[in-house]
């Protein structure tokens, strides 16, 4: 069964006659800007499905036109089947906007509370789910009774998780779920999307990461200038060779900890956690010899390949035809 | 209708927490307790003057809340991008616009409560402790004779501190319809000021759907004046087209001054209509019957308001569903 569905979809922006540019008039006569142009794109039921590509590529446009925020300049696109909406499929479908800001004068629970009277919950469900949920996206006991504005950038962006998984949708949207959040808080993420597809939902998130895209990811459409350049499998996509390897281990005694620094590009410690990036194949196994020898534990292993912006970058830089350059203009 | 209801009491919970309403309010407040002093200074009738000033900063302060906080509550939403999970959830955007709307009016009103029962309050404890009463108390009299009461001092702090806690709880119940000769009639004013705020409000939510807040705010400041010179603008058409021998004799530039006049005061609403001040106040005796007059509510008046809400929430709504929130 096919969840989202768009046809030919376009969006077009027309800059105002007059605009203010680096402090100077400018005027705008008949200026447009295509963001995206003539997606075609489907999403099945039960898949994770991440729409990549750099900054400007049109994955907001994309993903703003499917919840109703932005109109489409041309094109069609439905969400479960009903065109887009209908309230009735509204209430089936999550949603988390990128970089969200919330209403920060309101309290964990009463921020949730509030959106939970927005999706008709009642009173005994609101207060159920919401208590289940902060548990869900690991928020810290006292969350609740915090005033958003003293959530930090990590309880944001799961606070933000938690109102979109809220009303238990069939379909969560996630823009930028991973964005501005560190590898571990990157890291939680991604169980929880993992998570979320377990319980039988379909994820349609877009990225521009794609080291974190492709350990969780059925299929990827890529978009640059607001045109579709791929879509498919990602191994199928970008090249296998491995830029570098994320290890996250705890309980790893401190003298190996101090041993392994030089020999990473990165080594983040939180709490017992201790996230190491290394480039060579020899340093990861180094880590799980002395994992083994410390009784420590391993968390995980991942190997990390190009980002989107390289590969693009290699594709566009490879001459004209290699990858479709799309249309005039970009935003998003 | 819940999902309006939740919107408007989480807008009337973002203006709680605004500083910017607890300014206005302490400010309303202090002019009205200052008006008590400057009353002294009328030697006709003091408690004209506190009336006055009272149910015109009631009007006023409810219309610079209108301002202040109507023009942000949907430009922040789309500014701040909070809209995003808001129009991605099963509502209409209507229902946003609505729920806002009434958060607003909410807001507006519970302000306005406050104020009354502080301007109420005043009356109350001004009256119960004029001169003649204060003078009967400590001085009353017994066989035509006025005599001094012994303790009169600490019968004099006593007598006010009882009756600032009468006036309070009398200024309560007034909200409610009670009433004394000093408060007749103030609750219909206040009443019909609400009415007449509560299209202003409509205006700022309509011009905040399209605006930045600072045009916003021109556009409702513009919409107050000239709403409030409605009658006396018509009023100058009118002797334009009379000086003139008639409206077929105008000629030059009092034609478009005629017709610009009359179709934008078609237009603008008529706040005149709302403000029954000087009904309660100035003409408040008929000096040849010796009674109150009555301070009349025509429901064609409200009904006139109430269709001109429905009217700019319709074109607001209209507005705001076909916007695009980039």
């Amino acid at each position: 069964m096919i969840v989202v569905e768009t046809n030919k979809l376009s969006k077009i922006y027309t800059h105002d006659f007059i605009d203010v540019e680096h402090g100077r008039l400018r005027f705008n006569f008949m200026r447009r800007t295509v963001a995206l142009a003539d997606l075609d794109l489907q999403v099945g039921k039960g898949e994770i499905v991440g729409l990549l590509g750099p900054n400007g590529a049109g994955k907001s446009t994309t993903i703003k036109i499917l919840m109703g925020i932005l109109f489409p300049s041309s094109g069609s696109a439905k969400l479960m089947g009903r065109p887009l909406g209908d309230k009735a499929v509204k209430a089936k479908i999550g949603f988390l906007p990128e970089n969200p800001f919330f209403y920060d004068y309101l309290k964990g629970e009463e921020f949730l509370d509030y959106y939970g009277q927005l999706y008709g919950m009642s009173k005994a469900d609101r207060r159920k789910r919401i208590r289940e949920l902060f548990d869900y996206v690991g928020l810290p006991d006292h969350a609740p009774n915090l005033p958003l504005k003293g959530y930090s950038k990590g309880m944001l962006q799961r606070i933000g998780l938690a109102q979109a998984i809220l009303n238990d949708p069939e379909v969560v949207v996630l823009d930028e779920p991973q964005s501005g959040l560190d590898p571990l808080g990157r890291k939680e993420i991604r169980d929880i999307i993992l998570s979320l597809k377990d319980r039988g939902k379909t994820v349609f998130f877009s990225s521009h990461v794609l080291s974190d895209a492709e350990l969780i990811c059925d299929r990827v459409a890529i978009l640059n200038k607001g045109r579709l350049v791929a879509q498919g499998e990602l191994g199928h996509l970008l090249s296998s060779k491995i830029k570098d390897y994320e290890v996250i281990v705890t309980g790893m005694r401190k003298e190996s900890v101090e041993a392994l620094r030089p020999h990473a590009i990165k080594c983040i410690e939180r709490d017992a956690d201790v996230l190491f990036i290394f480039e060579k194949e020899d340093d990861v196994r180094e880590v799980l010899r002395r994992v083994i020898d410390e009784n420590a534990r391993l968390v995980s292993v991942t190997p990390r390949r190009d980002t989107l912006e390289e590969y693009f970058i290699r594709e566009v830089t490879r001459g004209p035809g290699a990858a479709e350059t799309g249309a005039q203009g970009g935003a998003a | 209708m819940g999902k309006v209801l939740a919107i408007a009491l989480n807008t009337f919970k973002e203006a709680v927490r605004n500083k910017v309403l607890y300014f206005l309010l302490i400010f309303a407040l202090l002019i009205m307790g200052f008006s008590t002093f400057i009353s002294d200074l009328s030697i006709a009738a003091p408690e004209k003057l506190i009336k006055d000033l009272g149910l015109a900063s009631i009007d006023f302060f409810g219309f610079l809340i209108a301002v202040f906080v109507g023009i942000y509550l949907i430009y922040n939403e789309i500014e701040r991008k909070t809209i995003y999970t808001i129009v991605s959830k099963p509502i209409d955007r209507h229902q946003f616009v609505l729920g806002k709307y009434f958060g607003l009016l909410i807001t507006i009103y519970v302000n306005m409560a406050i104020m009354s029962v502080f301007f109420f309050a005043v009356l109350y404890f001004r009256d119960a402790t004029s001169q003649d009463k204060i003078m009967d108390l400590i001085n009353p009299e017994v066989n035509g004779v006025r005599q001094p009461v012994e303790n009169a001092e600490s019968l004099y702090y006593w007598y006010h501190f009882k009756m600032f806690f009468i006036a309070c709880g009398k200024a309560v119940v007034t909200l409610f319809g009670y009433s004394e000769p000093i408060t007749f009639h103030l609750m219909r004013v206040i009443g019909m000021s609400a009415l007449g705020l509560a299209i202003i409000t409509a205006f700022a939510i309509l011009y905040s759907t399209f605006s930045t807040p600072t045009l916003s705010a021109v556009f409702t400041f513009l919409t107050f004046v000239v709403g409030n010179l409605c009658e006396d603008l018509l009023r100058y058409a009118e002797r334009l087209a009379r000086n003139a021998g008639g409206l077929q004799n105008l000629s030059g530039p009092d034609v478009l001054k005629y017709w610009f006049v009359t179709i934008a005061m078609h237009i603008t609403p008529n706040l005149a209509l709302f403000n029954k001040r000087s009904e309660a106040i100035y003409d408040k005796w008929d000096v040849m019957a010796q009674t109150e007059r009555f301070v009349a509510i025509d429901p064609v008046q409200v009904a006139y308001g109430l269709v001109y809400v429905g009217g700019v929430l319709c074109l607001s709504c209209l507005i705001f569903n076909r916007r695009n929130f980039k």
